[in-house]
């Protein structure tokens, strides 16, 4: 995730920066939309894999107090 | 001896040119295209890509011999002969579809196996009846771990955008893309698009940001691609990218107007009994001579082309103005697995020869290789609707073809009284013994036979 992120900072901060040597070649809002989009698919694999830990934490505590409560 | 025959159209990728030999179409490897071609054979690719139908069948040849000297240390390829060659803009929508569904396929299936395309043109599909096929095995390399996909804005341009502008527009691609053969730009397109069409999470990265991005990197001078390139993309996010294309490719829709000829064959003036006559005509003929491949001129959706099939002839391609009734006869082929290639034809303005030195895409008379021909009520269109002199479309239509039919549609025959009531008739040298002589300063009549009550006449020509 970390990585990721470092990534598109890089991308964003050569889209807006002025400081680089002049190339270009015709495919280059391609690449860098392949890059945001890289992002954005890493973003959602990462949150998903979270919500999935908090959810998994959350069905834990439920079975655990049905469990107490059945003791 | 048969004459060594560069295709004019192969020029671009330097590692490995088109020739044809003997009636043979054959590739020489020059030492990048050879690597590419060992890689390929590694593992078994080449012949997995062949057997899965998504490549040409393509051969390493053995015996050199037979070639000019100079390339005999060359590996030399042979490619499976096509029966026709059509190009994109002679595509239905539903072909334009199926040639894009092909690609991704193979790209995600070639991916899996550490390969990838470097390009996504799309004249680097060809149909095959109604099978597109791959045939540009020199566009294949390995995969090298975490690089982007360089033939983006290729397909968007290719494949992606004019669907778009079809599906949601209702604006036919095939003139716009005749007239720009690297297809239709996203800055265009996002052009033409409304609020409401941007509304989908793809329409809006694969149009709006992408021609937002390609904006701001042709005004902004600095941006360092190779500092961006040097990041990589993970290959997750690569199949990803292409299974997402492939599932906003698949929910693309036809927005269909009603054309004239969109359901001609169910709707048109003739009368049963005429209709099984001509049937029978068609029949008859390709009964008689079954053609290696026939052309079927002002095909419709396809029922003589059909016939043909059904009697004989091994492969046919049809002809239409109608981008409806091409799209109908496509589908109906694949229902019904015909080897049957409908496109798109203007008879008045057929495809020309187009691209570098005028050489790269042929033109409709420079492909013509059709051992018979159907011209059914076809010829009118030409003469009284586009003013074109009888003995030239007489000349013409003989010219696709050493035999065929053709139908001569008489002035009392309703659909031209309809023609001539706005026009005026201005056509004195239109009627049948008129026709019957053009046709005999071309070619020898075998037979004459009426199809209607109006007088509709077929003939049936052949030039030896």
């Amino acid at each position: 995730m970390k990585k990721y992120f470092l990534q598109t900072v890089i991308v964003i901060f050569f889209i807006l920066s002025g400081t680089a040597n002049a190339y270009l070649d015709p495919g280059t809002g391609s690449i860098i939309l392949q890059a945001i989009l890289g992002f954005i698919a890493a973003s959602i694999a990462t949150a998903s894999f979270y919500w999935n830990k908090v959810k998994l934490f959350f069905i834990k505590l439920f079975k655990k107090d049905k469990k107490s409560e059945s003791n | 001896m048969s004459q060594i025959e560069i295709d004019p159209g192969s020029f671009r990728d330097p590692a490995g040119q088109i020739f044809s030999y003997n009636n043979k179409i054959l590739r020489i490897l020059e030492n990048e295209g050879k690597s590419r071609f060992d890689f390929l054979k590694k593992n078994n690719l080449l012949e997995n890509c062949i057997s899965k139908d998504f490549l040409i069948q393509s051969n390493e040849l053995t015996d050199n011999n037979l070639i000019l000297d100079k390339f005999k240390n060359k590996t030399i390829l042979e490619h499976k002969k096509l029966d026709y060659i059509s190009y994109p803009y002679e595509w239905s929508f539903e072909q334009l579809k199926n040639a894009a569904i092909h690609h991704l396929d193979f790209h995600i299936y070639l991916l899996s196996n550490n390969a990838t395309l470097l390009d996504a043109s799309a004249f680097n599909i060809q149909y095959s009846g109604y099978k597109p096929i791959f045939i540009d095995i020199l566009s294949i390399k390995q995969y090298e771990d975490g690089e982007y996909w360089k033939a983006h804005k290729q397909f968007c341009e290719n494949f992606l955008n004019p669907l778009i502008l079809k599906s949601k527009k209702g604006l036919d691609f095939n003139n716009w893309f005749k007239g720009n053969l690297e297809g239709i730009t996203t800055k265009d397109l996002n052009a033409i698009l409304n609020f409401k069409d941007k509304f989908s999470y793809n329409i809006f990265t694969q149009v709006v940001l992408l021609d937002y991005l390609e904006q701001k990197a042709q005004k902004n001078k600095s941006i360092n691609i190779r500092k961006i390139k040097k990041k990589k993309f993970p290959k997750r996010s690569f199949v990803a990218m292409l299974n997402n294309l492939k599932k906003l490719i698949m929910s693309l829709e036809l927005k269909k107007s009603k054309t004239t000829w969109d359901d001609y064959s169910k709707n048109n003036t003739y009368k049963t009994e005429e209709e099984n006559l001509k049937k029978n005509i068609v029949k008859e003929f390709s009964n008689k001579y079954k053609f290696k491949i026939l052309a079927d001129l002002g095909c419709n959706d396809g029922v003589y082309s059909e016939i043909c099939l059904n009697n004989g002839s091994e492969y046919v391609v049809g002809f239409d103005y109608d981008l409806n009734a091409v799209n109908n006869a496509f589908k109906s082929a694949k229902q019904k697995k015909l080897n049957f290639l409908p496109l798109y034809f203007d008879a008045s303005n057929p495809s020309s020869n187009l691209g570098w030195a005028q050489n790269e895409r042929k033109g409709f008379m420079e492909r013509v290789n059709f051992s018979g021909m159907l011209s059914l009520a076809f010829e009118h269109h030409l003469s009284i609707a586009k003013n074109i002199p009888l003995d030239q479309v007489i000349e013409w239509h003989i010219r696709i073809a050493p035999r065929g039919l053709i139908e001569f549609v008489p002035k009392n025959d309703e659909t031209i009284k309809k023609m001539l009531t706005l026009k005026g008739d201005i056509f004195k040298d239109y009627n049948e013994q008129n026709f019957r002589n053009l046709i005999l300063k071309n070619a020898k009549i075998n037979s004459e036979k009426i199809v209607s009550n109006s007088g509709r006449k077929i003939f049936e020509y052949s030039k030896n």
